[in-house]
């Protein structure tokens, strides 16, 4: 099926009055919990897992998407109006956006801002069609040995990327990749590390352990603050008129925004929060007056709005064409797609591709709706932020509690939950991002299972195993991204510490 | 010293994981056993581990955490719903969904700040509307209780 074609089938799937419900379902979703700080697309996704088990995998994964994207469209109205991101790919957009708001411009940032998203997300898509079509064309040929290149790739690349030091990067990864051998091997169905617990036995699942990081952990972070009051600046509809002006000089930092966020949603990192920065320091770097970022330049809101739209469709794109999730929102999706006994990988595309195109189909309906949501009812949704907050950490704390058990109605599933609650807490008081342990938990039993099959083909060469071409320029290109930026600043280093040494020793 | 207690911990962790690795069947190159990659794994976290506990006592710059101090009144409102969590889970098997969510919720918002009407209201209105969700609605077997 041709991409054209495709995607006209993909509509008639997406069309269907319980998928277009499922993606309303889901961009509206989105859209709140983007508003809310303190509650991020990732939780809210894990919540609402057990409900799409019922459904069709295809709604399913029309609608957990629709919280991812519709996140996006969110966030930068908290950011705009409150000066506190409502999500952390919104952190970028309040530096120009809420001094905006104070020039009165706020209407113009919001349009802007959604506007951008709207047009990222629609390139996002054209991006989706053409690049995973591609990709599994290229994937089918993959073995283990590849597959097994492009896990260990995407861990030690997610590493560098996620901020912070590598060292906790790392220990993360560690601790991910452990919790990942709980359970029963795959191939010699032995019990590993499960002390006898028989519920141990199949692993230590996924979603619990993101509803704790995310939810539970978000959520004990607004109860260190207890009853807190926002102030919010109103809005009114015909304030939300750019000028001409403003459309302007908005149009190209949309155009390359959208191009920035979708590749840098192809690359294993938390692609949205990333591309925003990105877009950003690009802005910066092409205006003419730098020095204004900062004072509510509306480019400053146009590139990284568009910036991290394109990254949530572009990292669809390893998720879909190579079935593997490079962030803990895809790996949500994931979860979703397996559960319904879907393998998502190369052959997808090709084998269902009622999910596929009616996926793809569905990311045009739900950013069109998006556009209407955010635009028209903004008042409506910064209503939600008048809620008072302790009732509503309360409510999300009960709604994981009865989530987490839903799953597979199990009581260890509700530890798992509170444990890693807490210890998400933990980790954000120590400033340490926990996604390289819930991506390693992830592709760890991939990564064992590719790792072993691999081993067995090439008669336990290692040599083998990474020397063919394509595994070993996967491994290459992700040493270099690993070490590269260490060494340039070693050899940097080097270079600007000597003058240092002049000075300081006269 | 939490900043050199965290890689101690780590460590001790990772020797722990690393011998029960090595009690599951190593197998050989040609042919990996159950053991064969979580021995991978454990080195590679000794060595994380090492590492840790290298740049905490070398006194490396970033190894200090910076530990954000709260006032007593927050620290006092997280542990009473991290508590509060844990009772729910210890509960829940016993007394049932119902009764566990109403008196986690009342007692969570109470401590967060709520008037103790508002708390109990909010706590039964909560615990009705997602035992019926939930249970009536999605047919999840939320434990009822001994009532």
């Amino acid at each position: 099926m041709g991409p054209l074609e495709g995607l006209a089938y993909g509509f008639s799937i997406a069309l269907l009055p319980s998928n277009l419900f499922a993606c309303f379902v889901g961009v509206l979703v989105g859209t709140i919990v983007g508003v809310l700080p303190g509650i991020g697309p990732v939780g809210a996704m894990a919540l609402l897992l057990p409900s799409t088990f019922a459904m069709h995998p295809a709604t399913a994964l029309i609608m957990l998407a629709g919280i991812y994207y519709g996140a996006m469209y969110g966030g930068s109205t908290t950011s705009i109006l409150v000066n506190v991101p409502g999500e952390a790919g919104s952190v970028v957009t309040l530096l120009d956006g809420y001094q905006m708001t104070r020039k009165g411009r706020a209407g113009a940032a919001l349009t802007i801002s959604a506007v951008g998203s709207f047009v990222a997300g629609t390139v996002g898509v054209v991006g989706i069609m053409l690049a995973a079509g591609w990709l599994a064309d290229v994937a089918i040929q993959f073995g283990p040995p590849e597959y097994f290149a492009i896990t260990l790739g995407g861990i030690l690349l997610l590493s560098r990327l996620s901020g912070g030091s590598i060292l906790n990067a790392f220990v993360m990864v560690a601790l991910g990749l452990a919790l990942g051998t709980v359970g029963m091997d795959s191939i010699s169905a032995l019990r590993r590390f499960t002390f006898g617990s028989v519920q141990l036995a199949q692993g230590v699942d996924l979603v619990p352990v993101i509803m704790g990081v995310y939810g539970v952990a978000e959520v004990l972070l607004l109860a260190e603050e207890g009853i807190a009051k926002t102030q919010i600046a109103g809005v009114k509809l015909r304030e939300l008129l750019p000028t001409p002006e403003e459309w302007r000089r908005s149009s190209m930092p949309i155009a390359r925004g959208s191009v920035v966020g979708f590749l840098t949603g192809l690359v294993p990192g938390p692609a949205a929060v990333l591309s925003t920065f990105i877009s950003y320091t690009v802005e910066k770097k092409m205006s003419r007056t730098p020095e204004k970022f900062g004072t509510g330049m509306i480019e400053g809101v146009a590139g990284p709005e568009a910036a991290n739209n394109g990254a949530t469709a572009g990292a669809m794109v390893p998720l879909l064409s190579l079935g593997i999730p490079f962030s803990p929102a895809t790996a949500i999706l994931l979860g979703a797609l397996v559960v319904h006994g879907l393998q998502p990988g190369p052959l997808l595309i090709s084998q269902r591709p009622e999910v596929f195109w009616g996926f793809v189909a569905s990311m045009y309906i739900g950013n069109l709706m998006l556009l209407i949501l955010n635009l028209p009812l903004v008042g409506v949704f910064v209503t939600v932020l008048r809620m008072p907050q302790h009732v509503l950490a309360t409510l999300v704390l009960l709604l994981c509690l009865v989530g987490a058990f839903s799953l597979s109605n199990s009581f260890l599933d509700l530890w798992v939950l509170v444990l890693f609650g807490v210890f998400g807490y933990a980790l954000r008081k120590l400033r340490v991002d926990p996604s390289p342990m819930v991506v390693a938990l992830v592709l760890g039993p991939m990564m064992e299972k590719t790792l072993r099959q691999a081993l067995f083909l090439t008669r336990g060469s290692v040599v083998d195993l990474v020397a063919r071409p394509l595994s070993a320029t996967i491994l290459v290109l992700a040493a270099a991204a690993l070490l590269g930026p260490p060494i340039v600043r070693l050899l940097r280093g080097r270079r600007l510490a000597k003058p240092i040494s002049h000075a300081s020793n006269p | 010293m939490l900043a050199r207690a965290v890689p101690l911990v780590l460590l001790v962790a990772a020797g722990a994981y690393l011998i029960l690795a090595l009690r599951l069947p190593f197998g050989a190159a040609a042919r990996p056993g159950a053991g064969f990659y979580p021995v991978i794994v454990a080195a590679f976290a000794l060595v994380v581990a090492l590492a840790a506990t290298a740049s905490a006592f070398r006194g490396a710059p970033g190894a200090e955490i910076p530990a954000a101090e709260l006032d007593v009144a927050a620290r006092r409102r997280v542990t009473i719903s991290v508590v509060a969590l844990l009772a729910f889970c210890l509960a829940l098997p016993w007394v049932g969904y119902p009764a566990a969510a109403f008196v986690f919720v009342a007692v969570v918002l109470r401590y967060l700040g709520a008037r103790w009407t508002t708390a109990l209201l909010t706590g039964a209105a909560s615990s009705a509307g997602s035992y019926g969700l939930f249970a009536v609605l999605l047919d999840v077997p939320l434990p009822r209780g001994p009532w």
